[in-house]
């Protein structure tokens, strides 16, 4: 949503509308999250048992980061559906490595930071350097990731009894009733959001994604912000693949293919908007809660295989529409105010 | 209109060449008309499914549901089949029920004003989800013979009929994009829909049309997919949209819109074609031929910058005498003209509105 | 004497004739054979490769292996028909959809190459043999079993499998279901769900941790895929079920070593990849020497992995289940 500014309001009528604006973007998913869960919870009481629910943001835990990670890049209207095989590559070779230096500490987690970020760096410089569209280039680098997987993994997966021991325990120790994984999945997830808030970077990626040669002329360094937004969500893949590969154990070459489309999709469901410049993280994750709840939701209910799919296509199509209604609708109360100021002067 | 793309088909015509060259030193089994001939088989549902994508896209929107769309059309397919419907009434019933899904993408697009790619990402699990509805558990297999003919047959021993129905249909959707009125249009909006909105063009209307026509041509790639594989069930061509979508973007349809034709996306498909049936005949393993035809698809769209890259490289090296230029920043129109271009060529790539 | 010694040299050279002739005829090594996984990559597949290369070199035999790198219909169709063109004698497949693959290995069997399936069949007249790792029922027996040393109480059991199109695993849910009816031993169990997680690790994950929520008094979670058993396994330990609800069913004895190991399984079952293999491209070469005539009754020696007897409709079942438990998880014969 690019707001069609006329006449730049003041100071104070910038603050609350910029916060108007975030709270509604986020509103939308929560209401449609909060209405889906009182919607089981009325059909199978057992849905609301602390115990479900743990279960229900465990499993939607690492898709939150990568509906996180695809966001940041969305933000700056771009797309990567290269995320599935970044996280891919980052778990295998992590993986891997792990189980050849069993005694390895925590510090283990920079490898696949740092592989992920390499990987959605080279996206970028596709992106922002070779002026590659993002589809076309991460479409490229998609195959090109997963094919580089295969190569090196020879026909091998790594299986969880090769991994060093805290990797396998880590995803599932609790503190209370929470899992850590979901306490580090929504600290990632409340990190990014404070950093596109109040970090200038941040605020800048949302300005290249409203209007690219505007931030250009304004002086915005819009290559290198485009760079810096894929490294950052190629990093976040990577932790997530490392996750992943800690959560089930065995680490395949195929791991996660094929999430490129559900973080889109959770993103989308979230309010982020395809065409750049609006949305939030936040909103990303609580997008992939949603369709983590369907899933549960689906299964609790007895639900035949064959609805969830449509169920989860109708429920994009639904937060798209969403979507455009409240951006529609705060433009034009945006209108309505721009016109109570100028008559009220 | 389309122009100055004459170059970039060249540049693929030349490269089908190659990759042909180069699989025929790879094994000995390439260089035979029946073989190639046979080979196109694997190509022809994707490609019917191209040729739409390719109207849409041009229409600067996409489309991502078609392959869900063919699934679909499958298994109504089966459904005809197994009552019993004559296949002249089968086709045009199930090719209409797929313009419908296709027609509802474009409502949702062109009249609701929704992202198309946040659309069809809907639409592609809905549509999927529901050919699993109806062709059930188990999906379809025993087809009626006059079902299966297009995808199965060949003409004079060595020429696929599905081959030809891929043909015949590129020439025709070639001719309506370049020569109708329809086609024009679709340029026009692809590369300036407000500017073709005043020209008094029925946007929405286009974009409907659009969307139908692609949902129709899943429907007819139904029909291949079913005389080539002799079943339907509601995973058929799960994962095929990607290498749609590459054929079409690798054809030089601008992404943005606006440029590209339906030749270079033939001739897309013809090399994708070349390249994975030489690289198959020496069974070169699946992940190989994975990283070389992602390669190629970055590589063949790098090209302008590579070659920006060398002239620019080319300057550098050769001394040239300083340009008396006055300090200050632009001192005239031309000036200004020259830095504003620019600066919108650097980011005419993301300035896509309506993907 | 002129006569005799004539008449030697004359039938030695028939003779001599005769032989070259029939062996000519009768070629009985050197054969080309090709096989394709339902994917590269998987070590399952990859342990069957293994075998069929060794069979290969044993029997004298040329062994070329080559596949997709996921599991995609029209990807196996193209590689079938790529196999088709190189001419080659036979034709090992795992086939991903039983009728896609029908149309092109008809074809080859025109062109006289003999075809074999392995592990998942395709339809009965487009191939010449299946060697089956375990009949149907034996594979439900199998998983059964398994679930009544994890519950020897019995209790709520759930089905996972890869999808409703899959049809091995619909045939194990359908014997499974029918043992559970009719058979004494197994009436310990009730069915409430069956989930499909697309052989998808983690899929399978949240289906189980899912079918934990929703069916809070679940004794065994089987599973039909090796991609899913290991991956419910962890979603229990995971969880805290832990001793209070079994994942089982077949998997690749790495995947599930731990589990095994720290006690929360207790058995997992499979076969041997690598001698399912070994058996589908020795059968095959026999077949190709003349020496194995595929009708039912039939026994033959399949080199180091014993004597078989063909079934009804050309099934050829390898039938020796291996028990995964904490006394044979460490020892794999492959």
């Amino acid at each position: 949503m690019s707001a069609d500014i006329g006449a730049l309001p003041t100071e104070a009528a910038q603050k609350s509308l910029g916060q108007f604006a975030l709270r509604f973007r986020v509103s939308g998913v929560l209401a449609f999250l909060i209405l889906l869960s009182a919607g089981f919870a009325v059909l199978r009481p057992q849905f609301l048992t602390p115990e479900n629910l743990s279960a229900i943001l465990s499993n939607a835990a690492i898709l939150m980061i990568v509906a996180a990670a695809q966001a940041v890049i969305l933000i700056t209207r771009n797309l990567d559906v290269s995320v599935g095989s970044i996280m891919g590559f980052a778990a295998y070779l992590t993986a891997d490595y792990a189980s050849r230096h069993q005694d390895i500490g925590p510090a283990l987690v920079l490898m696949p930071l740092a592989i992920g970020g390499a990987l959605g760096a080279f996206n970028g410089l596709l992106v922002a350097y070779g002026r590659i569209s993002p589809l076309i280039a991460t479409l490229g680098t998609m195959s090109v990731y997963r094919g580089l997987t295969y190569v090196y993994a020879r026909g091998q997966e790594v299986t969880s009894n090769k991994l060093p021991h805290w990797v396998n325990v880590l995803p599932d120790m609790r503190i209370g009733v929470i899992p850590v994984l979901v306490l580090l999945s929504a600290a990632v997830v409340c990190v990014l959001a404070a950093f596109l808030r109040f970090y200038p970077l941040g605020r800048r990626m949302y300005a290249v994604g409203s209007n690219p040669e505007a931030s250009a002329f304004f002086g915005l360094r819009t290559q290198r912000i485009v760079l810096l937004a894929y490294l950052v969500g190629g990093a976040m893949c990577g932790l997530a693949g490392f996750l992943y590969a800690a959560r089930v154990g065995t680490v395949t070459v195929v791991l996660a293919s094929g999430w490129e489309l559900t973080s889109l999709a959770a993103a989308v469901i979230g309010g982020v908007s395809v065409t750049g410049g609006s949305g939030n993280v936040i909103g990303a994750g609580l997008g992939a809660v949603v369709l983590a709840t369907i899933d549960n939701g689906l299964v609790l209910l007895s639900v035949p295989e064959f609805w969830r799919m449509f169920i989860q296509g109708v429920a994009i199509v639904g937060a798209a529409s969403a979507d455009v209604v409240i951006a529609a609708r705060i433009r034009g109360s945006l209108r309505a105010r721009r016109q109570r100021g100028r008559s009220g002067r | 209109m389309s122009q100055r793309l004459p170059q970039w088909e060249l540049t693929l015509i030349v490269l089908t060449l190659a990759a042909a060259a180069w699989s025929a030193t790879l094994s000995p089994y390439y260089l035979s008309v029946g073989q190639i001939l046979y080979s196109t088989r694997q190509f022809v549902y994707p490609g019917i499914l191209s040729i739409g994508l390719a109207v849409v896209v041009i229409l600067s929107e996409i489309d991502i549901s078609l392959a869900s769309t063919l699934a679909f059309g499958g298994v109504l397919f089966s459904k005809f089949s197994a009552f019993g419907v004559p296949i002249w009434l089968a086709v045009p019933s199930v090719v209409a029920a797929c313009a419908a899904l296709g027609t509802l993408n474009g409502v949702l697009v062109a009249r609701m004003n929704l992202p198309s790619l946040a659309v069809t990402l809907g639409t592609m699990g809905a549509f999927r989800g529901l050919a699993f509805i109806i062709g059930s558990e188990t999906g379809y297999t025993s087809f009626d013979d006059s079902y299966l003919f297009i995808g199965s047959e060949k003409l004079f021993g060595a020429l696929p009929v599905s081959f030809l129905l891929f043909l015949a249909l590129a020439i025709a959707i070639g001719a309506l994009m370049r020569w109708t009125v329809f086609g024009r249009r679709c340029y026009a909006v692809g590369r300036n829909k407000e500017a073709a909105w005043a020209a008094g063009i029925d946007v929405a209307r286009i974009k409907i049309e659009a969307y139908a026509l692609a949902g129709g041509l899943a429907g007819l790639a139904a029909l291949v997919w079913i005389g080539q594989y002799g079943s339907a069930r509601g995973d058929n061509a799960d994962g095929a949209i990607l290498f749609v979508v590459t054929a079409v973007v690798l054809g030089g349809v601008d992404i943005n819109g606006g440029r590209g034709g339906i030749l270079g996306v033939v001739l897309a498909l013809f090399l994708l074609g070349t390249m994975r049936n030489g690289m198959g005949l020496a069974n070169i393993g699946g992940p190989t031929q994975t990283i070389v035809l992602g390669a190629l698809l970055i590589v063949g769209v790098l090209r302008p910058a590579i070659f920006r890259a060398v002239r620019r490289l080319y300057r550098l090296l050769t001394p040239r005498p300083p340009t008396h230029r006055p300090r200050g920043g632009p001192r005239s129109q031309s000036d200004y003209d020259r830095r504003t271009q620019g600066q919108t060529r650097k980011f005419a790539h993301m300035t896509r509105r309506n993907t | 004497m002129t006569l005799r010694p004539k008449l030697l040299a004359g039938a030695c050279t028939l003779a001599a004739i005769g032989l070259a002739v029939s062996g000519a005829l009768a070629k009985d090594s050197g054969f080309k054979i090709m096989m394709t996984p339902k994917w590269t990559g998987f070590p399952y597949f990859e342990a069957a490769a293994r075998g069929g290369k060794d069979a290969a070199d044993e029997l004298g035999d040329t062994f070329v292996y080559a596949g997709a790198d996921h599991a995609d219909v029209s990807l196996q169709v193209e590689t079938l028909q790529n196999f088709l063109t190189q001419k080659p004698d036979a034709i090992t497949l795992a086939a991903i959809d039983l009728n896609a693959v029908a149309p092109v290995l008809k074809e080859a069997r025109k062109d006289g190459i003999v075809v074999t399936t392995f592990d998942a069949d395709a339809a009965q007249d487009a191939r010449d043999m299946f060697v089956n790792q375990m009949s149907y029922k034996q594979a439900a027996k199998t998983m059964l079993d398994c679930a009544l040393m994890d519950s020897p109480d019995g209790g709520e059991v759930a089905f996972v499998a890869a999808s409703p199109t899959a049809p091995n695993h619909t045939a194990h849910i359908k014997f499974m279901k029918e043992y559970i009816a009719n058979d004494p031993k197994y009436q310990v169990f009730k069915v409430v769900d069956t989930q499909y997680a697309n052989d998808d690790d983690a899929k399978s994950y949240d289906v189980a941790v899912n079918l934990m929520q929703a069916h809070p008094n679940l004794k065994v979670i089987i599973s039909s895929s090796a991609v899913s058993a290991p991956a419910g396994a962890r979603a229990v330990e995971a969880s805290g079920h832990a001793g209070k609800v079994y994942s089982t069913g077949f998997a690749l004895p790495d995947a599930i070593k731990t589990y095994i190991k720290d006690g929360s399984e207790k058995c997992f079952a499979l076969w041997n990849p690598y001698e399912l293999g070994y058996l589908a491209v020795y059968a095959t070469h026999l077949k190709l020497a003349g020496k194995l005539d595929p009708k039912p009754g039939t026994t033959f020696k399949a080199g180091k992995v014993g004597e078989y007897t063909v079934g009804d409709g050309g099934e050829i079942v390898y039938g020796k289940p291996l028990m995964w438990t904490k006394d044979t998880v460490d020892k794999s014969p492959f």
